[in-house]
C-alpha cells in the first residue's frame, strides 16, 4: 500500500502523493481559466491605472488617475447613484424572490418547473433585448405601455426615463420585474432542503403558517439568503447594462452608475489607466462592502 | 564594335530610367509583396459591404497584392468596437469614425498622420476645408467620405398654413424670431410645431445643430476658444427652455426613430435632425399609404429640408458633420504597410465609391474626381430641396485648425458628462438654462481654464 502511494518529495517538507497530482490535474483547467481570466486582468488592471495607458507606449503617473477619479464629481455621483440602486433593488429582489419561492413550493414538481422556467426566462433572455422592450414600456409619449395604462386610468403620462423623478426607480422597478429568476429557483432549492419533521413538530404546536415561515424557513435559509444578498449586493454594484441602454446614464446623470462611468471612461474616452483606477476603486468598495456584510449577518451562518 | 557598344550602354541606360520614371509616376506600384489589409466599416449607406466587395474587386485589379479583410459593424457597436481593439494594440488598419472623435485616436497614439503615406499628389484631390475635419494640430490624420449637413426638415402644407414663405426661407434662410413665430402657429392640440430628436446620445445633436441658431458653429471658435461658455450658448439656451416652455416642443427626450415618424404622421409641423436624404424617406412612406407599408396613422406629407433660423447679430452656419476614414496603427503596423493602406483609403474615398457613397446620402462627393464620377448621376430630388441643400453646403464651417487632440478630447467629455445630462434635465424642466450655463462653465474653466474660453459673444 505504502509502496503503492508513492511520493514526492518536494524541498524535504512538503511532500505530493500521487493521488494529490491527480487532484491538482482535475482543478487544473478551473485554476488556469482563473489566473488567466479573473487574475491576471486584475494584476493587468492594477498596474494599468498607474499608467497614463497607450496602446503604443503608456507612461508612468503614479497615483494621477486615482487622483483624478476621487476629485471627480461625476465619480462620487455615480458611486451615489450605485448605492441607491443596490439598496433599492437587493433587499426587495430577496423579498419578491422569496415570496415567489414560497409561493411555488406547493405545486407539483411539472408545475413547479413551468413556474421555475417562466420566472427564469429574463435571464436567458439578451440584457439589450429585455432592455429594448422596456424602453418601449417606458417610452414618455402616449405609445409608452405605461403612459397608456396611466391614461386608460385618466392619471396623467410620465417622463419615465427622461424625468430625474423617475428615472432611477424605472430602472429599480425594471430590475425588480425581470431579475429574479436564479434567485426564486436557488430559494426552491433551499426551500427544498428543509427536513419535514420541523413542520410536522411546528404542526402539532399548532404553529400557524406565519409562524413556521419566522422560526423555521427564515433561520434555515439564512445561509441562502446571506448568499444570494451578497451576490446581489455585488451584481448591483457592477451594473452597466441597463443604464447604458436605457437611460444613457441621464437624466443629468442621475442614473450614471460606477459601471457606467468606467466604461464610456475605457471605452468611448479611450482613458483606460483612468477606467482601471475607477474599477479598482469599485473592487476595494465592493470588497468591504462584502466584509461587512459577513461581519454583520454571517457571524451565525455555516454553509 | 565600341560604338555598337556604346549604344547598347546608353539604350539600355535610358530604358532603366525609363522604367524608374515609369515606377515613380506610378507610385501606387511599390512592392508586389503580399499584404493583407484590414477595415471596419458600419453601414455607411445601404448596403455598403456589398458595394465595398465590388470595390475591392476593382481595387484588386490593379493590385492583386493587396488583399483586404472586411469586417462588417451597426452603427450601435462601431465606437465601442473600434475603441476595444484600438486599447488593446489590434486596430484595423481602417476605421470609420465621425470627426469630432478624432481626437480620442490622436490622443491613444493610434492615428497616424497620413501626408507621409498617401500616394503623391493624391492629397489635391480632396477638398482642402473638408481635410480640416479630420486635423487636429495641424497634422492630417484621414480621408473624408462626405459631409453631412445637418438642420431641419418640414410638411410643406403645414408651414405654408403657419405662414411660412418656404421657398423664401430655403433660398435666403429665416430668423429666429420668424422660426418662433411659425412654429407658435404650427402647434395645435394634436400637433407640436418643433420636434428634435434629443434623447439619449441624440442629444449632442440637437446642440450640435441647433448651436448654430445662436452661433455656435464648433465646439471651439477661430481662436481656439471653447465655445459653449459664450453668450451664444446662454441665448441658445434660453431659447430651448422658452419653447419647451411654450409647448411647441415636447417636454421629454423624443428618440432619434420617432421625430421622423411624427413628421410622417402629422404630428409635427418641423422636425430635427433632418437632412436632405429624408426626402426620400418620406416619399417612399408616402407611396406606403394606399399599400399599407407606410408608418400607421402616416398622412401624405410633401418634405421641405430647411436650415436653421438665425438669430440677431450671429454668422449664418449650418452644422455639417464630416464622416471619414482613419488609418489607424496596429501591432503589426510597418511604413511599408501603411503606404498599401493607404492606396486602398485613398481609392474607396475617391472617384466611383465616393461618388456613390455621397450620392446615396443626397450630398456631394468632397473631391473632385467624386465629383466628376456624380456629374453622370442624377437624385430624386425636388428643385426647393436641391437649391436649399446647395446653399446649406457653402455654409458649412470646418473646425478650426490648431486644435489639439486633448483640447478635442475634453470638450467631448464635457458634452457627455454635462451639456448632455443638463440638456435633458432642461427639456424636462428640470433646471434652468442659467443653471445649465453655469454648470457648462464650471466644467469648461476646470478643463481649459477660465482663458481657453470664449466668455464674450461670437458673432
Amino acid at each position: 500500500m505504502e509502496e503503492r502511494k508513492s511520493t514526492i518529495r518536494k524541498r524535504g517538507k512538503i511532500r505530493i502523493r500521487e493521488d494529490h497530482i491527480s487532484g491538482y490535474l482535475f482543478i487544473a483547467v478551473a485554476m488556469v481559466v482563473f489566473l488567466v481570466f479573473t487574475i491576471y486582468p486584475l494584476i493587468s488592471a492594477i498596474i494599468t491605472s498607474f499608467q497614463n495607458y497607450k496602446p503604443f507606449g503608456s507612461t508612468w503617473v503614479q497615483l494621477d488617475n486615482y487622483k483624478t477619479a476621487l476629485s471627480n464629481k461625476l465619480f462620487w455621483k455615480a458611486c451615489r447613484n450605485t448605492i441607491i440602486y443596490t439598496a433599492l433593488t437587493v433587499p426587495m429582489s430577496l423579498v419578491i424572490a422569496f415570496v415567489v419561492a414560497l409561493m411555488i413550493l406547493p405545486f407539483r414538481r411539472g408545475s413547479q418547473s413551468f413556474f421555475k422556467s417562466l420566472y427564469y426566462i429574463p435571464a436567458v433572455a439578451s440584457a439589450v433585448v429585455t432592455s429594448m422592450v422596456w424602453i418601449w414600456i417606458y417610452d414618455s409619449s402616449d405609445a409608452g405601455l405605461f403612459n397608456q395604462l396611466l391614461a386608460f386610468f385618466h392619471l396623467p403620462t410620465q417622463q419615465w426615463l427622461t424625468s430625474s423623478k423617475t428615472a432611477m426607480l424605472s430602472l429599480v422597478l425594471m430590475a425588480l420585474l425581470s431579475g429574479n429568476g436564479s434567485s426564486i429557483i436557488i430559494y426552491i432549492a433551499a426551500l427544498m432542503g428543509i427536513d419535514n419533521t420541523y413542520f410536522e413538530a411546528a404542526e402539532v404546536d399548532g404553529a400557524t403558517f406565519f409562524q413556521k415561515v419566522r422560526y423555521i424557513v427564515l433561520p434555515l435559509c439564512k445561509p441562502t439568503t446571506l448568499f444570494l444578498f451578497i451576490t446581489g449586493v455585488i451584481n448591483s454594484f457592477q451594473v452597466f447594462i441597463n443604464a447604458y441602454m436605457m437611460t444613457g446614464g441621464g437624466p443629468d446623470n442621475n442614473t450614471t452608475m460606477i459601471g457606467l462611468l468606467i466604461f464610456n471612461n475605457a471605452f468611448k474616452y479611450g482613458k483606460y489607466g483612468l477606467a482601471c483606477a475607477q474599477a479598482i476603486l469599485l473592487t476595494i468598495l465592493i470588497a468591504v462592502m462584502t466584509a461587512i456584510q459577513f461581519k454583520v449577518a454571517g457571524s451565525d451562518v455555516e454553509y | 564594335m565600341k560604338k555598337l557598344l556604346a549604344l547598347l550602354l546608353a539604350l539600355t541606360m535610358v530604358l532603366s530610367l525609363g522604367s524608374m520614371a515609369f515606377a515613380a509616376e506610378g507610385a501606387e506600384v511599390i512592392s508586389d509583396v503580399e499584404d493583407t489589409i484590414t477595415i471596419m466599416a458600419p453601414p455607411i449607406i445601404g448596403g455598403y459591404t456589398d458595394f465595398l466587395a465590388e470595390w475591392i474587386e476593382d481595387f484588386n485589379k490593379m493590385y492583386p497584392n493587396l488583399h483586404i479583410e472586411v469586417t462588417a459593424t451597426s452603427w450601435d457597436d462601431n465606437v465601442s468596437r473600434l475603441n476595444t481593439l484600438c486599447l488593446s494594440g489590434d486596430a484595423p488598419d481602417i476605421a470609420n469614425i465621425e470627426c469630432q472623435t478624432l481626437g480620442t485616436y490622436v490622443d491613444m497614439g493610434v492615428a497616424v498622420d497620413i501626408t507621409q503615406y498617401m500616394p503623391e499628389g493624391r492629397l489635391e484631390d480632396y477638398d482642402e476645408s473638408v481635410l480640416g475635419y479630420m486635423t487636429l494640430d495641424d497634422t492630417l490624420y484621414g480621408l473624408p467620405l462626405y459631409v453631412s449637413i445637418q438642420a431641419m426638415g418640414g410638411n410643406k402644407a403645414m408651414l405654408e398654413a403657419a405662414g411660412v414663405d418656404v421657398d423664401k426661407v430655403q433660398t435666403e434662410g429665416w430668423t429666429y424670431d420668424e422660426f418662433l413665430e411659425a412654429i407658435k402657429n404650427g402647434t395645435t392640440d394634436d400637433t407640436y410645431g418643433f420636434v428634435f430628436a434629443n434623447a439619449g446620445i441624440t442629444t449632442a445633436d440637437f446642440v450640435h445643430i441647433f448651436g448654430s441658431v445662436a452661433g455656435l458653429s464648433n465646439d471651439f471658435t477661430a481662436d481656439l476658444k471653447y465655445a459653449y461658455t459664450s453668450e451664444n450658448m446662454l441665448n441658445l439656451l434660453n431659447a430651448i427652455e422658452e419653447i419647451i416652455s411654450s409647448g411647441y416642443m415636447p417636454n421629454y427626450g423624443v428618440e432619434a426613430g420617432t421625430r421622423l415618424v411624427m413628421l410622417e404622421t402629422g404630428e409635427c409641423m418641423i422636425t430635427g435632425k433632418a437632412m436632405p436624404l429624408f426626402e426620400s424617406n418620406v416619399n417612399t412612406n408616402n407611396a406606403g399609404i394606399a399599400d399599407g407599408t407606410a408608418v400607421e396613422g402616416s398622412v401624405e406629407v410633401e418634405y421641405v429640408f430647411l436650415p436653421c433660423p438665425m438669430m440677431e447679430g450671429v454668422t449664418e452656419t449650418c452644422y455639417g458633420m464630416a464622416n471619414a476614414f482613419l488609418p489607424l496603427r496596429n501591432n503589426n503596423t510597418t511604413d511599408e504597410h501603411l503606404k498599401n493602406v493607404m492606396l486602398f483609403l485613398d481609392y474607396i474615398c475617391s472617384g466611383e465609391p465616393a461618388a456613390k457613397t455621397a450620392g446615396d446620402c443626397y450630398l456631394s462627393a468632397v473631391c473632385e474626381s467624386g465629383r466628376e464620377a456624380q456629374a453622370s448621376m442624377t437624385l430624386d430630388q425636388s428643385e426647393g430641396n436641391a437649391a436649399a441643400a446647395a446653399r446649406e453646403v457653402s455654409l458649412v464651417v470646418a473646425p478650426p485648425s490648431g486644435v489639439t487632440g486633448e483640447q478635442s478630447g475634453s470638450a467631448n467629455t464635457i458634452m457627455d458628462e454635462v451639456i448632455v445630462p443638463k440638456m435633458q434635465a432642461l427639456i424636462a424642466g428640470e433646471t434652468t438654462a442659467q443653471e445649465m450655463y453655469d454648470a457648462i462653465c464650471e466644467a469648461a474653466f476646470d478643463a481649459f481654464g477660465e482663458d481657453g474660453c470664449e466668455t464674450g459673444f461670437i458673432a
